[in-house]
């Protein structure tokens, strides 16, 4: 399932994919297929995702 | 083969292990020899080693059904072998390009592809040799030179591959998908 509340809040940011996976420290692609959903993320970087966009795991994460 | 051509393969074999750890440390970003990947880069490339490791397997037990039927194959035992490695690792190189993985987070890709055209040249020339030679076939089977010319096979693969995949993202989807 698409992750489109983390497309939303790294738009809201202004940020690339790019900038967001170098401050989270993965490639481009693995952003990309967080936010398609075709790839689940560990705790690790749901928790630096979250910290790159200022917020919560339950606001990008949770249904 | 004799202990001296056997140890001479053997220290040229040693010598390029040399030259990649100089390579590596060159061409990725943050100087050190390890290439690094990220969690999902990670997993890909774990399955990408377990196709490339069946493929391989795949391939020796071939050998081993010919070999025992009798058949012949037109290439020296070692090259045979070398055959299936190579196979493997385009195979494994393919499965990663396809799949976004085959770039590690500290590589620089520049660096890496004047490798590539690097190692092609070097791997030329004993081709170039053997064939000035009339060495490249031997008793109508493919010898040391083969080698060489799987290792360019390789790359041309790989080279092409990354250039499919560019132009298939280009196409498709754009750069934020």
């Amino acid at each position: 399932m698409k992750n489109l509340k983390l497309k939303a809040a790294r738009a809201g940011k202004d940020m690339s994919q790019e900038d967001l996976a170098a401050k989270c420290g993965v490639s481009r692609q693995t952003i990309s297929a967080v936010e398609k959903g075709d790839y689940n993320p560990t705790i690790n970087l749901c928790i630096a995702i979250c910290k790159a966009l200022d917020k919560t795991l339950d606001e990008l994460f949770w249904e | 083969m004799s202990i001296f051509a056997s140890m001479g393969a053997a220290v040229g074999l040693l010598i390029g292990l040399i030259i990649c750890v100089i390579l590596f440390r060159y061409a990725n970003t943050d100087k050190k020899i390890k290439t690094e990947y990220d969690e999902r880069q990670q997993i890909v490339r774990y399955r990408a080693y377990r196709l490339a490791f069946y493929t391989i397997m795949v391939f020796e037990a071939l050998v081993c059904i010919a070999g025992i039927g009798g058949f012949e194959l037109p290439m020296v035992s070692y090259v045979q072998h070398f055959t299936g490695v190579m196979i493997g690792a385009t195979v494994l190189g393919v499965y990663c390009i396809w799949h976004d993985v085959y770039w590690g987070l500290n590589n620089n890709k520049t660096r890496y592809m004047l490798i590539f055209v690097f190692t092609a040249i070097l791997n030329c020339i004993p081709i170039i040799g053997a064939a000035k030679s009339g060495n490249l076939i031997t008793d109508g089977k493919l010898g040391m030179a083969a080698l060489n010319i799987m290792v360019i096979a390789m790359l041309i693969v790989v080279a092409v591959t990354l250039l499919i995949k560019q132009i298939a993202d280009k196409g498709g989807k754009g750069e934020e998908e």
